[in-house]
């Protein structure tokens, strides 16, 4: 579904992504984890357009996305769901999911059946229908963010940091919904921090260290992977002797 | 026949290319950020490896070779620490100048697909009872053997080193369906049946999975009548994984390449430049996915031709010629690598004077096959000319030495040196 191909990214001078490879087949789950500053996000502004990127292709559906307005990338189909600013504070809950229909153009009586959709997804948004965004929990903030992306009924929907700062009970709801998700269809690329999730949740994985792809696999390689558990999950122990 | 794994055995090449490209970006951060061997490598040849940017690419690496392993041991050429590794393996032996590979756990777990993936390619199912004779004190590929008819769920007979007759005895009581030997050991156990008079009706064998020494087309035909049964031709290579590299399919036009984990080139041994499909030349292998011993370029000696063309079996994956000879003097004696530069080391090892370094081989066998190794040792004039009894003892004396180090038997006999 998604390919791409010796990708180089710059911010300024820095090089923060190099020739990274990469590809998502249609209905599975990718999580991308790696430390802080490592691309993760900036790969997934590349895939959207938000972030220019050198070199290189990036195929969704066997067309060139490179030189495409990041509007033109969500009309085909890639929704991003930030990390940070992902619903429209001063909007209420019902505006922020109609919003997420924008560019389809469509008049909100059609919109109605898919908006029960969401609602049958998160209960939680129906009864908050007019509450202000910003008056939201961070749980149900995210929910409505996963919600308003739904509304623009994406192909591929790309994740970043699902589950920051988020308590622990809601974190796991929250994977559970983005299996469910995928139950339902839906390619998702996955940028997390919590990688013991993020591997436990996905078909495959890649580890991004500054800048450069490092490792790939299933997820459950990954969690077994020495390097990926002293680097990610916290493992750290010495039985066989130091090099 | 069935295919193991359809996704990757069948995917189409653009998808194959590119799925390729992406685990070589990933085996090249890896090479480069963890091993220092090829760091210093890249850093020395001037290649800076985000320059690599395709396989094509790929091509600008200088080449690795026996003597780098060789060079770095112990761990030199690891990617991971000792800790992560879960294998040891020293496929030329302990002796002098070792080698040493490390495999992961994860490692592991991709070598025993890629003989299942051969196996099932030629008809073994779990019906099958498979008796390995090969030697698993020396040859290490033996024991995946095992591991990938488990994964399979055939039976395992490791019958090893038992003689002709226990074997046949061995395959009579359990209904072996399946030989897994060098070609050279399946030749012995057909004329051991003759001599029997044993008539293979009698025995339940329809495949042979045979590999570890060259074998030509016309020994095929010689084991196929003889023993009433498909032969089929498996590739390793002894430092990277052996075996599992590539193996025939019921088509038998070539060994296919598991793509999905080596590529593969063929170059011109004497200028290293590559080689186009359809040309003979050696095979250079580049690891995708190994974690603990990742290989970039290697030089494997091996001389054979890669095509790219569907096959009739339905893979699309790449297929090479069966290989029957070698860029280097390494010969293959009842399925045990023989390095004759190994043999000069144990000569001068022995520290008597007189005795070599000067030697000459020669090896006899069944139908041309390499059975028995026979090492000609130069001595000097002064030892050619003292008593038989002292004569006898060195050349016990060279004898163990040479057994030691090779693992293998042989026998000397003393030559005057030739001035």
């Amino acid at each position: 579904m998604l390919k791409i191909k010796n990708i180089d990214a710059f911010f300024g001078k820095i090089q923060v992504l190099r020739r990274v490879s990469l590809h998502v087949e249609r209905r599975e789950i990718v999580s991308l984890i790696g430390a802080n500053g490592a691309g993760k996000t900036t790969l997934l502004n590349v895939i959207s357009g938000l972030h220019p990127s050198q070199n290189g292709s990036r195929i969704f559906l066997d067309g060139e996305t490179r030189g495409l307005k990041p509007e033109k990338i969500v009309a085909l189909g890639i929704l991003q769901v930030p990390e940070a600013d992902k619903v429209f504070n001063p909007l209420t809950v019902l505006e922020n999911l109609e919003l997420g229909a924008y560019l389809r153009h469509q008049d909100q009586g059609q919109l109605v059946p898919e908006m029960e959709k969401v609602y049958q997804l998160f209960p939680i948004l129906r009864d908050r229908q007019g509450q202000l965004a910003g008056t939201l929990s961070g749980g149900e903030r995210q929910m409505l963010a996963l919600g308003k992306a739904l509304m623009g009924q994406p192909q591929l929907l790309m994740l970043d940091e699902p589950s920051l700062g988020l308590a622990p009970t809601v974190v796991s709801e929250i994977f559970r919904i983005i299996r469910s998700l995928n139950d339902r269809g839906i390619t998702i690329l996955l940028v997390e921090q919590n990688a013991k999730e993020a591997l436990r949740i996905c078909h495959r994985a890649y580890v991004l260290d500054t800048g450069r792809i490092l490792l790939t696999g299933t997820g459950e390689e990954l969690l077994n992977n020495e390097e990926v558990k002293r680097a990610f999950l916290g493992k750290d122990y010495r039985g066989k002797w130091e090099r | 026949m069935p295919i193991f794994n359809p996704e990757i055995e069948t995917k189409e090449r653009k998808e194959l290319l590119e799925l390729q490209n992406e685990r070589l970006q990933i085996v090249l951060n890896l090479a480069y950020s963890h091993v220092d061997f090829y760091r210093k490598k890249f850093d020395e040849a001037g290649v800076n490896p985000d320059s690599i940017k395709n396989l094509e690419d790929l091509q600008r690496i200088p080449f690795t070779t026996r003597k780098d392993l060789m060079d770095n041991y112990p761990y030199g050429m690891f990617a991971v620490p000792l800790r992560d590794v879960v294998r040891l393996q020293f496929p030329m032996g302990l002796y002098g100048n070792p080698i040493v590979i490390g495999y992961t756990r994860q490692d592991l777990k991709i070598w025993r697909e890629l003989v299942a993936r051969i196996m099932v390619g030629i008809g073994i199912t779990e019906q099958d009872i498979i008796q390995v004779a090969f030697n698993y004190g020396l040859f290490l590929g033996a024991i995946r053997f095992n591991q990938s008819a488990e994964l399979i769920g055939a039976a395992v007979v490791p019958t090893s080193i038992a003689s002709a007759e226990v074997q046949l005895r061995i395959m009579r009581d359990f209904r072996s369906t399946v030989l897994a030997s060098t070609p050279s050991f399946a030749l012995h156990i057909m004329e051991t049946m003759k001599r029997k008079e044993i008539d293979p009706q009698t025995l339940s064998l329809k495949i042979g999975l045979f590999g570890a020494e060259p074998w030509p087309e016309s020994i095929r035909q010689v084991i196929e009548s003889n023993l009433n049964i498909k032969a089929y031709d498996i590739y390793g290579v002894m430092e990277l994984v052996e075996p599992g590299v590539a193996g025939e399919c019921s088509a038998r036009a070539g060994l296919h390449i598991f793509e999905d984990h080596f590529f593969a080139e063929v170059i011109d041994p004497h200028t290293g430049q590559t080689l186009s499909a359809g040309q003979e030349g050696e095979l250079v292998l580049t690891t995708l996915t190994t974690n603990a011993y990742p290989l970039l370029r290697y030089r494997t000696s091996d001389m054979t031709t890669l095509h790219y063309d569907r096959c009739s079996c339905g893979r699309t994956l790449a297929r090479m010629d069966r290989v029957l000879h070698r860029t280097d003097q390494m010969m293959s004696v009842r399925g045990i690598n023989v390095f004759p530069e190994k043999i000069e080391e144990v000569l001068v090892g022995t520290g008597i004077e007189g005795v070599g370094p000067g030697y000459s081989l020669e090896v006899t066998g069944k139908q041309g096959m390499n059975d028995r190794l026979k090492v000609l040792v130069e001595v000097s004039p002064e030892i050619w000319g003292t008593k038989e009894e002292r004569k006898i003892a060195l050349q016990e004396v060279v004898q163990s030495a040479l057994r030691r180090a090779l693992g293998l038997r042989v026998e000397v006999e003393l030559v005057k040196n030739r001035p």
